[in-house]
């Protein structure tokens, strides 16, 4: 377990320092800083921009300014915003809690539906109700995230006033962004559980274990979901690493204050110190959840933790 | 990426088919939930330029000069004022009882230490420094009179004093807390004082019982920071928005408002302007003929009223009607096709003639506009060919370096609405944004409004300026576009503002 962790370790150091050094080399080709954050001002002089330029630390070389960030990193000190100089720790801090609940809740939303319904089509392999839940599932996964997201602001906030339309306050201000997440989730997920049980209920120890003369539900919840559970745990696992890269566009539309609207109003303002560290945090969490992943397959079967 | 298009046009489509919905309800009586599309991450004066930290702070703060909605200058902290040694001092006598949100006094100490501070270190650090440059040193006559020493006379400080880097701040609580502190908690003397402000969601302020002007009506005002015009409009109808502040709302989503029997589109000119400038160094537009004729044969009206749904008002010189120097006898040329290809063929340019025009490529709206006044071109037997750039590409490396087609977009606008401004900026020889036309006399009239102090003189040179550009076709004059605010109907008293800088003293909600 040990070398395994070691190797994973260093993989990730590989993976963080491959993305930092690409993203920030990435964010200076989005133009000068210093012209953003002027703009507005009448006349803006050539030295004005240089004294601002100076006062970011853009003035340094580009692999000075890089390492200050990779050192920066050790002490969890990110530097400071370009837009008002806030910590960007900071920022972070309160941002990464509002995207990991929104991914947490909407691999919620998405576990709590594609399960049942995956296997109900898996026992029903053939007949109408998989043949509805094929359906409704390719239905689902041709949704692109920002319709359904608004279709549902029109219909439960604008319409009938139920939700708040955006932001994270309380739990109602939850539903429709996990939601939208869930469901467009949910869509590759029924498929996937379906899959995973029609291959388990052809075993032998399902036959067995109905052969004992034990209830369907057991048959089905205890001996074969359990069992087809290490294919659904990777890919959950995997799922909650994309869900955090690929949340901004749901993060924006609701006005969510979590990483994705803050890495989208970086880019805008060429926030580079934000961006940078953004990506990083990121990019740490989506290895951390694939070691996470390989650790839970020991837990669930013990062959793997013996092994 | 997200795709806004769709979007918002998935919305509008929506919204109008649900905007018979029943009445939002009110929130808590006296407060204001403002929605503003960008957090400028410090409400230190010095530290930025953004718009939207103006329509927050613009009711913390006070300068010693006050301008409202109707761009009048009014005493603020200052009651009155005088020129002397010939406009190179400005006196100050200071409003008295004043104190700050922290119960600090406000006095000529705090005058003093505000100007040294934005011209000093800290103001070094942030872009505001530059616009107050001309002030050498501030001197304390006694505690209520004040005098700013300029290096040279300055026509537009005393607008300058009036906002941004020159709003007072309290000298013992930033020597106390510190700049960071300062930053996220700010305190001024204005009606409004800080109660609590969350990075990228929003902040929250309440009445200041004691200011000097009185007490404002509302009790509470919350802003809240929402980027995406979708979303801020969706939040305005479902009624937990009053005020969708600018710039948000895109001239496609207006009906969607407008159609919603519980909110408004309420409008002012904004402080932007936008022209096609001419090469007037090369090519065909060097020829002043062709360039009147270029300007003749574009239907700028039309353009408003069905691109920018009339949200625009055209312009004769770079300028719009808010501004300092704005001449109303001044008339936009006509839409003449006929004439404009007697003047092509007066200068001798046969038809198919090419002419190259560079555009900001993400400016969506401007875009549009720029293929039509293509199509125009073409009836006038010009071929345009239509250049997008990245926006600071063309500001930094096109435009300063002389390197731009015949025909290149200038969008322009500063929060004091001054021409003087616009005006040095174009046309005087060896401007940055000025890189063809070289013109002694114009030079010359620039030059001399500059040191007068005398509002009515100033005004007459800077209209002369305005007709001798407009002579020369400079630039082919476009349009001034609005500001657009979208205000639910349980707000009243509420008066846009042309410059962001939004002070809601007046305003009550139902």
């Amino acid at each position: 377990m040990a070398g395994f962790l070691i190797k994973r370790f260093l993989q990730a150091v590989f993976v963080v320092f491959v993305v930092t050094l690409t993203v920030s080399y990435a964010i200076r080709f989005t133009g000068d800083p210093a012209l953003m954050l002027a703009q507005g001002a009448g006349s803006v002089t050539e030295e004005d921009l240089v004294r601002i330029r100076e006062g970011l630390g853009l003035n340094q070389p580009f692999l000075a300014q890089y390492f200050d960030f990779i050192k920066g990193l050790f002490t969890l000190d990110f530097g400071r915003s370009f837009l008002g100089g806030t910590p960007v720790s900071q920022l972070i801090a309160s941002a990464l809690p509002a995207t990991m609940l929104l991914a947490f809740a909407s691999l919620i939303v998405s576990i709590a539906i594609s399960i049942p319904l995956g296997i109900r089509a898996a026992v029903a392999r053939g007949k109408w109700a998989d043949q509805t839940i094929r359906i409704l599932s390719l239905i689902g996964l041709s949704f692109p995230n920002f319709w359904l997201a608004i279709m549902l602001v029109l219909l439960f906030s604008i319409v009938l006033k139920w939700l708040p339309p955006s932001g994270m306050d309380g739990f109602a201000s939850f539903i429709m962004p996990a939601l939208t997440m869930g469901i467009i989730l949910t869509a590759t997920n029924v498929r996937l559980v379906r899959t995973a049980m029609l291959e388990t209920l052809q075993s032998q120890y399902i036959m067995v274990a109905r052969a004992k003369g034990l209830s369907e539900s057991k048959v089905l919840y205890k001996h074969a979901l359990r069992n087809c559970a290490i294919p659904l745990i990777t890919y959950f696992g995997l799922q909650f690493g994309g869900l955090l890269g690929g949340i901004v566009v749901v993060e924006l539309v609701f006005n969510w204050p979590g990483m994705g609207t803050l890495a989208f109003d970086a880019v805008a303002s060429r926030d580079y110190p934000v961006l940078q560290a953004v990506i990083t945090v990121l990019s740490l969490m989506i290895v951390f959840v694939n070691l996470l992943v390989d650790i839970a397959y020991g837990l669930v079967d013990p062959r793997i933790r013996t092994e | 990426m997200i795709n806004k298009k769709g979007i918002h046009a998935a919305f509008i489509a929506l919204a109008m088919a649900g905007s018979f919905m029943t009445a939002a309800p009110a929130s808590a009586a006296g407060t204001l939930t403002v929605s503003s599309p960008q957090d400028p991450g410090s409400w230190d004066p010095v530290d930025t330029f953004l718009v939207n930290w103006a329509s927050v702070a613009t009711n913390i703060y006070d300068g010693l000069t006050y301008r409202g909605p109707d761009l009048k200058l009014a005493p603020g902290l200052a009651t009155s004022w005088e020129e002397l040694d010939g406009g190179k001092r400005l006196r100050f006598t200071l409003r008295e009882g004043v104190k700050f949100h922290n119960g600090e006094p406000f006095n000529a100490e705090a005058v003093k230490f505000t100007f040294d501070r934005l011209l000093g270190e800290e103001g070094s650090k942030g872009p505001q420094k530059s616009n107050y440059a001309v002030i050498e040193k501030v001197e304390i006559v006694d505690e209520k009179t004040v005098d700013l020493v300029l290096k040279a006379p300055d026509p537009v400080l005393l607008t300058k004093l009036a906002g941004y880097g020159a709003m007072i701040v309290p000298p013992n609580y930033i020597k106390e807390k510190g700049e960071d502190y300062f930053n996220a908690h700010p305190v001024g003397t204005g009606p409004f004082k800080f109660v609590s402000y969350e990075p990228k969601v929003g902040i929250k302020l309440e009445a200041f019982a004691d200011h000097w002007g009185g007490a404002p009506k509302l009790s509470n005002l919350n802003y809240r920071f929402i980027s995406e015009p979708a979303t801020a409009v969706a939040e305005l109808q479902a009624g937990r928005v009053d005020l969708v502040i600018p710039p948000t709302i895109p001239i496609g989503m207006i009906p969607t408002i407008q159609d919603d029997g519980n909110l408004e589109i309420v409008t002012s000119p904004g402080p932007t302007v936008y022209a096609l400038r001419f090469n007037t160094r090369d090519g065909i537009t060097k020829d002043p003929k062709v360039r009147k004729a270029l300007i003749l044969g574009v239907d700028r009206d039309t353009i408003i009223q069905s691109i920018l749904g009339g949200q625009a008002d055209p312009i004769a010189s770079f300028q719009g009607k808010l501004s300092f120097g704005f001449d109303p006898a001044m008339k936009p040329l006509p839409y003449d096709p006929e004439q404009a290809k007697a003047l092509l063929k007066e200068a001798g340019v046969a038809p198919g003639a090419s002419v190259q025009i560079d555009v900001r490529g993400n400016d969506a709206t401007f875009n549009e506009v720029v293929q039509a006044i293509a199509s125009y071109l073409q009836l006038i037997g010009i071929n345009a060919t239509i250049k997008p750039y990245e926006t600071n590409v063309l500001l930094n490396d096109i435009i300063p370096a002389g390197k731009t087609g015949a025909m290149f977009q200038q969008s322009w606008g500063g929060w004091t609405l001054d021409y003087d401004n616009t005006a040095y900026s174009m046309y005087h020889s060896g401007e940055k944004w000025n890189p063809y036309d070289k013109d002694a006399e114009l030079d010359k009239l620039l030059e001399s409004q500059r040191s007068i102090t005398d509002r009515a003189k100033r005004e007459e040179i800077l209209k002369q300026i305005a007709n001798y550009a407009a002579d020369r076709a400079l630039e082919m004059p476009l349009y001034n576009l609005n500001a657009i605010f979208g205000v639910s109907k349980r707000v009243k008293n509420f008066a846009p503002v042309p410059d962001s800088r939004l002070r809601l003293t007046d305003v009550t909600v139902e």
